[in-house]
């Protein structure tokens, strides 16, 4: 665990083999993954597929049946001062509707033990400055979200853990909170964050982490798995029936998508090109047709689990 | 006690300050302390009951311990908002990202909830200051009798206020819904107990002194045979002595804790 400055930054987050099972239901099965420093990592999973339930075994939250999570080599309970290390928001919900922000995040800081000064940066950082005085229960979602965010930032920590923390934002928020979240890691910050938006993941995430069913369907960079993924071929053509032959014959599966476009699965454009000009075929427009996090994350997660069937739906 | 658990006791308290519940729960304590002081009033003469200064020792006590029923009931129910508050409103999760350890948690709260309740004490005896010793020279009483009863009645009251707040909390985190909790402090003081004492005491004469409205009862009460309880004459003669009843009322509220902690405070915050 690296510290500069007196706070963490750089420290990787680990699970190992971590299973939890709420009595006959496994929320999380054999989950191992890691978290790299300095970079945004997209925790991304259907609903009940135990993404929550992992962050709040990280979070010291709820115990594994079996495995490990540790942030900078440790549990999250051993952390001394985990306030000073972790940020994390979980819930738009853990709020006294009637006490104000700025109380709320003043009980944090002295169950933190940090300057109450703190407490007045974060609101401004936020954005919610002008609204501290304001009872959390007259908050919007997106407000109560910022101010969430505004208690994860409080000890200026070297690792944020993030459920969701654009739910409830609007697109101007949204691009807000990936400014910043681009800029903490740019800090050298570990930063974890589910979310199932997935365009907006797209837009923010170095990494990925995909789950389902509890367990692990991929993980790494968001460019090599887009780029991994399966591309198509669409071709424009005068004469469909015959390249759809042709292909066939090639060992592709070509589909219709139209009356002259087929969508060629599996081809690439060195491959597929030869091929049209060695069988002189008329085509007006070919387009490789590359796979987006939205498709790849269908192609692992789809006919895995309906999500009223999903554990965490399960248990509530 | 180390700096980060200090800090716990600090940030419980000010979740007491900056909530309404724990103030409105002092205000409804001023409240029905000055309906105890009101009945405090109403005394025998001859067989027939009439308003006016309580003049004998006994009755000069149950003025100066007129916050018996609030503390009965109302330290419980605070110690019960204590525990349920964060369950209901899911800020047991912010507490437990700033502090895991989830002992020094419940014993921040078990500190928290004994000053809070301390502070409820000191509230049904300053209703007695503003309320109760006017009163008592209106109606042409001796003040200085009834400050010889500050001795025998407040400190055995302030600690039952402390003592049955922390019972509350026990009660709290063994039950963790509010409204129950709620239902429970109040049902087993104002319900439960008595059909105890009625059915255990009184038909099988087993000894029912250690349940915690009778504990209250003999710390509250002083060295009076007949406290601000109310007991009569003719039970008062089988409570405990002050001290056996503060002890009871300590395991009570430990006891409730403690296996809260085991049973529910240790399991999955979810």
């Amino acid at each position: 665990m690296a510290v500069v400055d007196g706070a963490v930054r750089g420290a990787t987050i680990e699970v190992r083999g971590l299973t939890k099972r709420f009595g006959a239901v496994t929320a999380v099965d054999d989950l191992s993954f890691t978290v790299e420093p300095g970079r945004i990592t997209g925790f991304l999973g259907p609903n009940g597929a135990g993404k929550t339930t992992t962050l709040r075994i990280m979070l010291d939250l709820a115990l594994p049946t079996s495995g490990t999570c540790t942030i900078g080599g440790r549990r999250y309970r051993d952390i001394p001062e985990p306030a000073r290390h972790v940020g994390a928001v979980l819930e738009a919900t853990s709020f006294h509707p009637s006490r104000r922000a700025r109380a709320h995040l003043e009980m944090m800081a002295i169950e933190a033990g940090l300057e109450r000064s703190r407490v007045d940066e974060v609101l401004a950082l936020v954005g919610l400055t002008a609204d501290a005085h304001r009872k959390v229960g007259d908050y919007s979602l997106g407000m109560r979200q910022r101010l969430q965010l505004a208690g994860a930032l409080l000890g200026d920590p070297g690792v944020l853990v993030l459920d969701e923390p654009s739910n409830g934002l609007d697109p101007q928020g949204i691009a807000w909170l990936r400014d910043l979240l681009r800029h903490l890691a740019s800090e050298g910050r570990t930063i974890l964050e589910s979310s199932h938006l997935l365009a907006e993941m797209a837009l923010t995430v170095d990494d990925v982490v995909i789950v389902s069913n509890g367990q692990l369907r991929a993980q790494g960079p968001l460019s090599i798995l887009t780029t991994q993924a399966q591309s198509s071929m669409r071709v424009r053509t005068p004469e469909p029936g015959r390249l759809s032959e042709i292909a066939r014959r090639a060992g592709y599966a070509p589909r219709p998508i139209g009356s002259d476009t087929l969508l060629v699965d599996g081809a690439t454009p060195e491959a597929l090109g030869p091929l049209i000009a060695s069988n002189g075929v008329v085509v007006y427009e070919v387009v490789q047709v590359s796979q987006d996090l939205e498709s790849v994350f269908l192609e692992l997660t789809t006919s895995m689990t309906a999500p009223s069937e999903s554990p965490e739906m399960a248990r509530r | 006690m180390t700096e980060p658990a200090l800090r716990l006791v600090r940030a419980e308290l000010f979740k007491f300050r900056t909530t309404p519940g724990a103030w409105v729960s002092i205000g409804v304590v001023a409240l029905l302390t000055g309906l105890g002081i009101t009945t405090s009033f109403i005394v025998a003469r001859h067989g027939v009951a009439h308003f006016g200064a309580p003049t004998t020792t006994t009755d000069l006590r149950r003025l100066m311990g007129a916050g018996y029923t609030a503390a009965i009931v109302m330290a419980p129910v605070l110690g019960v908002l204590c525990i349920t508050t964060e369950y209901r409103h899911r800020i047991l999760t912010a507490t437990l990202l700033l502090h895991p350890k989830r002992s020094d948690v419940l014993g921040a709260k078990v500190l928290a909830s004994a000053a809070w309740g301390l502070l409820m004490g000191v509230a049904s005896f300053v209703m007695i200051g503003i309320m109760g010793i006017p009163l008592l020279v209106a109606e042409g009483g001796s003040v200085s009798n009834l400050l010889d009863q500050v001795g025998p009645v407040l400190p055995g009251m302030l600690a039952a206020y402390v003592l049955l707040a922390v019972y509350g909390m026990g009660i709290g985190t063994l039950v963790r819904n509010q409204i129950a909790g709620v239902i429970v402090a109040v049902g087993v003081t104002l319900v439960l107990e008595p059909i105890i004492v009625a059915i255990f005491s009184s038909l099988a004469h087993m000894d029912v002194n250690f349940l915690p409205t009778r504990a209250t009862q003999a710390l509250a009460g002083g060295l009076s045979a007949r406290g601000p309880g109310g007991a009569s004459a003719s039970t008062a003669h089988v409570l405990l002595s002050w001290w056996l009843g503060a002890i009871a009322l300590v395991v009570w509220g430990v006891g409730t804790t403690v296996i809260g902690y085991f049973t529910t405070f240790r399991r999955d915050v979810v």
